[in-house]
């Protein structure tokens, strides 16, 4: 399941005058290689969505079906 | 396509269906092992660090803590060190390694194998032990004879591993009452592919099951994954200090999924050195109380040197004590030299003097790893201990001066001690067994499960993956805010997070006091962190005692004071939506909100949200950041 995490924030109103920005159209900072440690199950699931190409939510399923089963 | 079913569901459930398995810490110096719930188990002797060591004596063979006690008086026949050589020839060896045990030789018969020499005494007419190889000894002796006969037999460092193990799984399957149907054992991350399999032939010998070689790194963020109280996203410091040498490793962890920044090693450093320093002090002080001259580390007469080999076992024990009780510590060596026994107390705070360069080194070791990685070490949230040498306290009581207050340590949790979640000595077993679990339940019955199985194989390409290198998050602006970034900075997706990743958070937001429409709006921030170094003067120290006559007062020295910073570094997008379901709480209006940050493997970022009402999520608001 998704893993929400519950945060102690609370943000502020916001300014009578704030607009929401237009998207800049930038992307985020470039991607680097690294080499995962192949252990645990964060690592088994990360795995199962590639091999399976599944999307967070088809994993989310994909997991809950397996636990029901 | 549909994902293929798991192979095993069609199979009726059985308890029995849970393989029994175990992970193993094979160090260099000491081993343990782990069962299911991940607990250490003890050998017949109680012990649950066992010695990695083989001793020959007669017709018994010593394994573990009993072997090394052989290292007194039968060294020759006893052997240790035997892991860091597996899968090396015998000429990569340094010859001016330090010997204590019996010493490496090249095989007889197998060109550049090293090989260890004892001497045995043969029961006839069955052999001893049975191994691959057969020396030319009296084990063909054709007929019985009452009396042992003594035989030389040659050990390879593949044959003293397998024996080590099936002792070691021997005491586990003695424990569990259980056949034991796989491990997985520790490496360290130096191993290379050649000594990967020499180990994994030597435990398939000892029959043993490998169901992974763990790198040590991976073994403790599986331990640790689960820590409570500690964020999911993390950077972790791991410091193994085990005998021969340190280990650093710099882990980002990110929702369980780790990798590593920077390691460093140290050969200079560890159990042996802070032995050494020991045994130097306590041969000191016998000679002042005997004055019988002792030189010990390195010893060069035979006496010194049987001398040193019972004063090394024996602070064994004192460093015990010192690292589990703040009080004082002995150590007793009966017939340390002449005939004379010995017997000698150190208290922590000596000790902590002796071993201070010890210590000193690991945390100038430290900065260098943090260093390398472009990391301050504000930027650590977690330290965690490995290897015996790490329980001592004066270790982290050095190193913590550097990091945060904030930084949590097994020492700042109270779980050093009791072979729990942070107990240096358990740690890497704990981690493999956990592991052992998780890979022995895989299915292999689909093309798709082989695949995903295999990704746990050394080498494998799926530990191929890329990883963020900025910090991702919402900035919620406000009226007159205080700071540089003019609001709310909520991170969503830090730095060297693998991808593709997502992250969800929920929280209230305010609205404020008045009526009318409301609305949620954050622009989206990629941000550049950083540490923030001033000196400044202590603060002038009121019961200061005046400087006496004469005496120059002394130069206050400057204090380092360091401080987090952000600092906005691209503006990517914003989001905002109208609350409906906005709720009044002493005067003002406040509304639960869910962020879903994802980001794909090509870089594009989604951002989603919805208003919480009750009955869950409302409508959902998306923005889309392009990929790379
Ligand atoms: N409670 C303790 N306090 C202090 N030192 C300890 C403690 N327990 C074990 N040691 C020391 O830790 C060392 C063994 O550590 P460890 O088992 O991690 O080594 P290892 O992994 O086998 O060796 P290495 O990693 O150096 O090859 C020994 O020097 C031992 O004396
Ligand atoms: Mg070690």
């Amino acid at each position: 399941m998704a893993n929400v995490i519950k945060l102690p924030v609370v943000p502020l109103p916001l300014p009578a005058a704030w607009n929401p920005p237009t998207s800049s159209g930038k992307s985020i900072s470039p991607l680097v290689e690294r080499r995962l440690l192949p252990a645990g199950p964060a690592y088994l699931a990360y795995v199962k969505r590639t091999v399976h190409n599944l999307t967070f939510e088809e994993h989310d399923k994909h997991t809950e079906d397996e636990r029901k089963r | 396509m549909a994902p293929q079913p798991n192979g095993t569901a069609e199979a009726p459930i059985e308890v029995s269906a849970i393989p029994t398995v175990v992970g193993i810490n094979f160090g260099n110096s000491y081993a343990s092992i782990a069962e299911g719930s991940a607990d250490c188990i003890a050998n017949e002797d109680g012990e649950r660090q066992i010695a990695c060591a083989v001793s020959f004596h007669g017709e018994e063979v010593y394994i573990g803590n009993q072997a090394k006690h052989q290292l007194v008086k039968n060294a020759h026949n006893t052997i240790t060190g035997f892991r860091n050589l597996l899968g090396k020839k015998f000429s990569e060896i340094p010859s001016d390694k330090l010997l204590v045990s019996a010493p490496v030789i090249e095989h007889p018969e197998q060109p550049d194998v090293p090989a260890y020499k004892v001497q045995v005494l043969q029961a006839a007419p069955t052999p001893l032990l049975k191994t691959a190889t057969n020396t030319p000894a009296a084990s063909n002796a054709a007929t019985p004879r009452s009396e042992p006969t003594p035989a030389e037999r040659i050990f390879t460092v593949s044959e003293v591993t397998t024996i080590f193990l099936k002792s070691l799984i021997q005491s586990a399957e003695d424990f569990l009452g259980k056949k034991v149907q796989g491990a997985v054992i520790s490496i360290p991350a130096w191993f290379e592919d050649t000594q990967r399999a020499a180990l994994e032939k030597a435990a398939e010998d000892a029959g043993v099951k490998v169901l992974q070689l763990l790198e040590e790194a991976g073994a403790v963020a599986v331990a640790t994954a689960s820590s409570p109280g500690l964020n999911q996203d993390r950077t972790q410091l791991v410091v193994d200090l085990g005998s021969s040498a340190l280990e650093l490793s710099l882990l980002s962890i990110r929702q369980g999924l780790a990798f590593s920044l920077a390691t460093l090693s140290d050969p200079t450093v560890g159990g042996d050195a802070i032995d050494g320093k020991l045994i130097k002090h306590f041969a000191k002080e016998f000679t002042k109380k005997t004055k019988t001259p002792l030189t010990v580390s390195p010893a060069t007469e035979a006496q010194d040197k049987r001398a040193e080999a019972k004063l090394r076992l024996a602070v064994e024990h004192t460093k015990r004590t010192l690292s589990a009780s703040p009080g004082a510590a002995t150590c007793s060596v009966e017939s340390l030299k002449d005939g004379l026994d010995f017997t000698g107390t150190i208290t922590r705070l000596r000790f902590d003097m002796e071993v201070r360069t010890v210590y000193d080194t690991v945390y100038a070791r430290v900065k260098e790893l943090a260093e390398r990685a472009n990391v301050d070490l504000y930027d650590i949230d977690e330290i965690v201990y490995v290897g015996g040498s790490a329980s001592l306290p004066g270790l982290d009581e050095t190193l913590s001066q550097g990091f945060q207050e904030s930084v949590v340590t097994p020492f700042t949790a109270g779980t050093v001690f009791g072979g729990g979640v942070g107990d240096p000595t358990a740690i890497l077993a704990r981690g493999c067994a956990v592991q052992a679990n998780l890979v022995a339940m895989l299915a292999e019955g689909t093309e798709e499960e082989r695949e995903v199985k295999s990704a746990f194989a050394s080498g494998s390409k799926w530990t191929q993956a890329k990883a963020t290198s900025k910090t991702v998050g919402m900035l919620f602006p406000e009226e007159n805010a205080e700071g540089l970034l003019g609001g709310q900075w909520v991170p969503a997706v830090l730095k060297d997070t693998p991808v593709p990743c997502r992250r969800t958070s929920r929280f209230d937001v305010d609205l404020g006091e008045g009526g009318g429409e409301k609305r949620v709006g954050f622009e989206v921030w990629e941000v550049k962190e950083g540490v923030k170094i001033e000196n400044v003067k202590p603060p002038k120290d009121e019961d200061n005692v005046p400087p006496e006559e004469g005496e120059e007062e002394e130069e206050e020295e400057e204090i380092e004071v360091k401080e987090k910073t952000l600092e906005k570094d691209a503006l990517l997008t914003s989001l905002v939506f109208a609350a409906k379901e906005a709720k009044k709480n002493g005067g003002r209006w406040t509304t639960a909100i869910d962020v879903q940050f994802v980001v794909d493997d090509q870089g594009g970022l989604e951002i989603s949200a919805w208003e919480i009402g009750p009955s869950g999520r409302g409508e959902k608001t998306t923005v889309n950041v392009p990929a790379l």
